[in-house]
């Protein structure tokens, strides 16, 4: 196993206009992968426009001055490349994976919407893409039984105000109300050379790379005036407990228990990783040895715990159960909180431990195995960092974490503040 | 200006080389692996020619039951420390099945593939199987998938394959089964299951770095203990097409969106028009801007995404669209992806429209070529369908020389608009009268 975790060559360019250029070559497959990070994400929105960051994500596929509607996608895919965006409270990115020589396609077409997007974009754009994310919405978080979980968590974790405290699909009436102006500006703030990153990992080298993004970003102007996001990387404990019992279109009755632990990135996140990995990974898991197995009243397939990787403000760890057949919701409570309490007062043995590693271990390497996986990440450390390079300190930092600090987080993050939420399968006619 | 406005063209095309592929036949099973040189990680795949066409009709999901049952203690450990086992070394053990062939796998370091093998063949080849063991797996099992029917999607999906197959058959039947037929199985169901099939050598697929992996050893643990020749396939099945188009209504009151799932049959994997029909596919539904994405998600905003494709097993296949909807706009949505099939059947398909298809196809399998996940997976296309270790540069070439002529000839061929069944799964009071209105079929009862 390699010392580093990172063992690829890293090298790194600005722009004059703050165009942040990020290479990791590797020439194993005839492919590279493009991935943009934007430092813009649900946290910047104001009161009244959630959802607007993703929805203005949407609309980055739907045309710029020059690419037309719909022709970004098809001008990837007919290279027989994949790409996709997707956002979070903390960051927007965007990435595509193409054949080796169709590089420079994919770096022009970038450059165009980061350039120059606001001029293509309609109003009969505006409003397909907001049906299509009103139908997302649909889909993915009101048709699904616990589908809404997320977006009742972080309300109960975050106070109002706090960048954290609304979901990043926001809500219909925010959609239903958005309008071209907004969206434009949007664009205009936020979509500058000096708020990305651009990664491209694969069968390419730096020096064309760099010459490339010169060449089609290097004359976009920089913004000097980007306004940050309201700050909330302290959140004061209040001591309370927040309890929320859903009634539900559901199977089986389920329980989350979350907590805000600490900001991706730091020391503690760290450990919350691996605790959560003792926690809740794998059938050698606590959970799973204990309420799959032992007193057998979780669902095995459904037992969980994992934090959320946020860098901006403590990050949410949730753990997670669902209730085998004749089994109350009060009953897997108990147990799914006994479970989690432990973890400060009965020591993490070894044998957990170097399972846990282990697993991160493993998922670490097949995270980069392709060249998208690094794309990804790489850009993730030059955003949120401000070091690409940092990336290779991520694999040993958890292989270092101890069972005494497993112990002293939890009792730092398991003892206040916790959220409860339960679904319970509604009574049916 | 200070954007570029002229596009740029491709630079000079890099070759498409799939790796070196090893086969080898090793202590009675057979080794197909592909050389990986510096890659880290290994994957291990021991593939069984066992799928749920050999499940008895009525014991739909014994397979997944067994798969889960097989890590429930061995003749070496019981439950927990298999598990300790397993994912001390870091890794899990991964199972999957489909009509054809059962899997079990593991992605490791490859470093340590040499021990998580022994454990993946432990398991597969010496599970315990206790009784009481078996009957908590299984209701685990049928609870599982209560959860999952909770969602939209597998009921539609069910009636869809019942439909076009003939709930008689196995084939007709949900691959996984339904939580009665797993709820329904019996401990010996699972275990003369196992002794019939899981006890024959199958076949090992490595990918990784071969200068530092043992084939002959993975191999002599992958088929200790096993005997017995492969199964006997079957030809492929003659599936009649309806005649005139079906609906049928899966109620989900209250729901916010309806799930389409419109198909019918199609042609088996070893099929001539196999590329072609991709191809065909492809174009009308297979990519982000194929034609009923572009209708229905660009056009109209009626959905996130709608996708349709051709997929074939060695004995059937079928042809089929899947999307969800708002309710409001159901019936429009039908009578408009209906009208995108009938379109691309009748009239073909465009040089444009073929040109990002057939180049996406063919760059995929070069973007495909990084992972060992990836590069096993391709192996195992190559066992499953008796394929030669050139296959996917010929399937490259294939599709890169498709034309116009021969893509419509698929669509015009193997698409058939007024044969379809289109299964709705949505709030039955609020668009059944929408539905009989369209004139798009008969509703069944």
């Amino acid at each position: 196993m390699p010392d580093s975790g990172y063992p690829w060559p890293i090298q790194t360019s600005r722009l004059d206009n703050g165009l942040r250029v990020v290479v990791s070559e590797d020439r194993t497959a005839p492919a590279v992968a493009v991935n943009l990070w934007y430092d813009v994400g649900s946290r910047h929105e104001p009161a009244g426009q959630t959802g607007f960051a993703h929805l203005f994500e949407h609309l980055m596929f739907e045309g710029s001055v020059n690419v037309a509607k719909t022709e970004h996608m098809k001008l990837i895919q007919g290279s027989g490349g994949s790409l996709n965006a997707t956002t979070n409270p903390d960051r927007t990115n965007y990435f595509e994976t193409v054949p080796a020589e169709h590089l420079e396609l994919a770096l022009w077409l970038e450059a165009d919407r980061m350039g120059g997007l606001v001029p293509a974009l309609t109003q009969e754009t505006l409003d397909n893409q907001r049906d299509v994310v009103k139908n997302e919405r649909r889909q993915r978080y009101e048709n699904v039984p616990y589908g809404d979980a997320w977006l009742r968590l972080l309300p109960l974790l975050y106070p109002p105000g706090h960048p954290y405290h609304h979901a990043t699909i926001g809500s219909m009436a925010d959609l239903n109300a958005a309008d071209l102006a907004t969206f434009q500006a949007f664009h205009q703030t936020y979509y500058a050379p000096n708020n990305a990153v651009l990664t491209v990992v694969g069968d390419a080298t730096a020096s064309d790379v760099f010459a490339l993004a010169d060449k089609y970003f290097g004359a976009l102007p920089a913004r000097d005036d980007i306004p940050p996001a309201p700050g909330g990387r302290n959140v004061p404990a209040t001591g309370q407990t927040a309890v929320e019992s859903v009634s539900a279109d559901v199977p089986a009755p389920r329980v989350y228990i979350a907590h805000r632990s600490y900001p991706f990135g730091s020391p503690g996140y760290n450990v919350i990783t691996v605790l959560a990995t003792v926690l809740g990974s794998g059938r050698g898991s606590r959970l799973y040895q204990r309420l799959a197995d032992g007193e057998r009243i979780a669902q095995p397939d459904l037992v969980g715990a994992y934090g959320v990787d946020l860098a901006h403000a403590p990050a949410p760890l949730i753990a997670t159960a669902t209730a085998r057949p004749g089994v109350s919701a009060e009953r897997l409570a108990e147990g799914l909180a006994d479970v989690v309490d432990e973890l400060a007062t009965v020591p993490v043995t070894a044998a957990e431990l170097d399972r846990a590693k282990a697993l991160l271990s493993t998922g670490w390497w097949r995270q980069l195995s392709t060249v998208d996986g690094r794309a990804d990440l790489l850009g993730r450390y030059a955003t949120q960092f401000g070091d690409p390079a940092r990336i290779a300190d991520q694999l040993p930092a958890l292989l270092a974490v101890t069972a005494e600090q497993i112990a002293e987080a939890a009792a730092d993050v398991l003892a206040t503040d916790r959220v409860t939420l339960t679904y319970l399968p509604e009574e049916t006619s | 200006m200070t954007l570029i406005a002229d596009r740029p063209g491709p630079g000079a095309a890099r070759p498409y080389r799939f790796p070196p592929v090893v086969r080898r036949a090793v202590a009675g099973g057979q080794v197909v692996a592909a050389h990986l040189p510096g890659q880290n990680l290994a994957v291990a795949l021991l593939l069984l020619d066992v799928g749920a066409g050999q499940e008895p009709v009525g014991k739909e999901g014994l397979s997944g039951v067994l798969a889960k049952a097989l890590e429930e203690g061995t003749a070496q450990r019981d439950a927990a420390a298999y598990a300790l086992a397993v994912e001390g070394l870091g890794t899990a053990l991964s199972t999957g099945l489909d009509w054809d062939s059962f899997q079990a796998s593991v992605v490791i370091p490859v470093d340590r593939l040499s021990a998580a093998v022994e454990l993946l063949a432990e398991a597969v080849r010496t599970p315990r199987l206790d009784p009481a063991d078996v009957r908590r797996v299984r209701d685990d099992e049928a609870t599982a998938l209560r959860m999952d029917w909770a969602n939209p999607g597998p009921r539609a999906d069910a009636a869809l394959r019942a439909e076009l197959f003939g709930a008689q058959n196995r084939w007709g039947r949900p691959m996984h089964g339904d939580p009665e037929s797993v709820a329904g199985l019996d401990v010996e169901d699972v275990t003369v299951f196992h002794s019939e099939w899981f006890l024959r050598p199958g076949t090992l697929i490595v990918a990784g770095d071969l200068d530092r992996i043992d084939l002959d050893a993975l191999a002599a643990a992958a088929f200790a203990g096993t005997g017995g020749g492969p199964a006997e396939r079957g030809g492929p099945i003659e599936v009649p097409l309806h005649s005139g188009r079906r609906i049928i209504l899966v109620d989900r009151p209250g729901s916010v969106q309806s799930t389409l799932r419109l198909g019918h049959p199609s042609p088996h994997r070893a099929h001539p028009d196999h590329v072609p029909m991709t191809l065909a596919g492809t174009v009308l539904g297979g990519a982000f801007t194929s034609r009923l994405n572009h209708l229905l998600r660009e056009v109209h905003g009626y959905t996130y995404g709608i996708r349709g494709d051709f997929a074939a097993s060695r004995r059937f296949g079928r042809f089929a669209v899947s999307s969800g909807v708002q309710t409001a706009v159901t019936a429009p949505a039908l009578v408009e992806a209906v009208g995108e099939i009938t379109r691309t059947q009748a009239n073909g398909v465009t040089e444009d429209e073929l040109e990002v298809a057939r180049s996406w196809r063919a760059g995929q399998l070069s973007v495909e070529l990084q992972s060992p996940r990836a590069i096993a997976s391709a192996l195992t296309t190559l066992v499953v369908h008796d394929l030669p270790d050139d296959y996917h540069a010929r399937l490259r070439e294939s599709l890169l020389s498709a034309d116009v002529e021969q893509v419509s000839a698929a669509a015009a061929t193997h698409l058939h608009p007024e044969a379809l069944t289109l299964v709705i799964e949505g709030d039955a009071a609020a668009i059944r009268a929408d539905l009989e209105s369209t004139a798009l079929g008969t509703l069944l009862p």
